[in-house]
């Protein structure tokens, strides 16, 4: 568990550090992008905690997903259309729900875990 | 199994770590402002620097010239202290352009040009506000000390308008060609050079005026006669630098 979240803070000192700024131009691909690997992330964890995880769906869900987002919202400039709106919000929805089914899953480990706890205390 | 789940870790972890690497990247594009570059190399730099000690030395100047006044104020009884009062209010009047002021300068005559044409005869040729009001600043920028357009004095918020097709200045109709505007400034011949030299004669020329410009050394200029109507001046202490 640890592993993951050292390495998220490797790449966050190395974005920081390596002082790159996306030109203004492509703001709106990076922004998709991002929002795009959030929602694979907490898909990601979602999975595992339903013991579903399954590293190849996991990999290509995290390239496609990415890949995808970027190009409605290149799409979506040469129609002049903000198409990247239509991402941000499936993307958006699909993230509170994630993280909402983590919470819950979170929760009913700790009950499990805590009545665990009682019976082998008793 | 257990050697699954330790590729998953090493997974997911390199996937972390490229969420985090996007994410500080967005960060900072994000929050970085369009920076502004100072692009000037030294010799500007140096040159800005010279610009505004001669600015402190002006600003300098004055408050010198101001503490001498109050000292004055303060040293001398009351008659003399009315007597300085009204040097400055008659030294301020003059700057203002409201009195009478004489000196060397030159004269600027302008004159129809007469040119046979072909079809019909030539409307009588006038002066547009803008081109008068183009001379004037270009006067101005060559260091006049006063200007008078006919006998209308310019002051500093004189006006130069089309009313109904005619030009007027100070708020009164200028009279026909030829017009004599004079020009007070204590370098005559260098006046007359860049007259001679500026843009608005062939301006002129095109509307069918000449300039014939004549260096004089005994010039009069009369005052503003009206009355200066400040009322929408603003005074912002922040701004104001001083007379030039």
């Amino acid at each position: 568990m640890w592993l993951p979240i050292a390495f998220l803070l490797v790449g966050i000192i190395l974005g920081l550090l390596t002082d790159i700024r996306v030109p203004d131009a492509y703001t709106d691909y990076l922004t998709i992008a991002v929002l795009a690997a959030f929602d694979t992330l907490l898909g990601g964890i979602r999975a595992q905690l339903e013991k579903k995880f399954d590293d190849i769906v996991f990999l290509t869900g995290f390239f496609s997903n990415v890949a995808l987002a970027a190009l409605l919202a290149f799409l979506g400039v040469q129609l002049g259309i903000d198409l990247y709106l239509a991402a941000v919000f499936a993307f958006g929805v699909r993230l509170f729900q994630n993280i909402a089914i983590i919470r819950r899953h979170l929760i009913t480990n700790l009950r499990n875990s805590n009545k665990l706890k009682k019976n082998t205390g008793k | 199994m257990n050697a699954v789940s330790k590729r998953n870790k090493w997974l997911m972890s390199i996937i972390f770590a490229i969420v985090g690497f996007m994410a500080a990247i967005q960060f900072q594009t994000a929050s970085s402002e369009p920076e502004f570059r100072d692009t000037r190399d030294q010799w500007e730099v140096r040159q800005e620097l010279q610009e505004q000690q001669k600015v402190q030395q002006e600003l300098l100047e004055q408050i010198t010239r101001a503490d001498r006044m109050l000292e004055e104020y303060d040293e001398v009884s009351d008659e003399e202290k009315l007597e300085t009062l009204k040097e400055s209010i008659e030294q301020l009047e003059q700057q203002a352009g409201l009195t009478t002021l004489e000196g060397s300068g030159i004269t600027i005559k302008l004159e129809p040009i007469f040119q046979e044409w072909e079809e019909g005869a030539p409307a009588y040729p006038t002066v547009s506000p803008s081109l008068l009001t183009h001379l004037i600043n270009e006067l101005n920028t060559f260091g006049s000390e006063g200007i008078a357009v006919g006998e209308e004095r310019l002051v500093s918020i004189s006006p130069i308008r089309n009313v109904n097709g005619d030009t007027y200045v100070n708020n009164r109709p200028m009279q026909p060609l030829p017009v004599v505007i004079k020009v007070l400034t204590s370098n005559p011949q260098k006046m007359l050079d860049y007259v001679n030299a500026s843009r608005s004669r062939d301006m002129f020329a095109l509307d069918d005026i000449s300039m014939v410009v004549e260096a004089e050394n005994n010039l009069k200029l009369p005052g503003y006669e009206d009355s200066l109507q400040l009322g929408i001046l603003e005074f912002d202490s922040s701004k104001e630098t001083g007379e030039n």
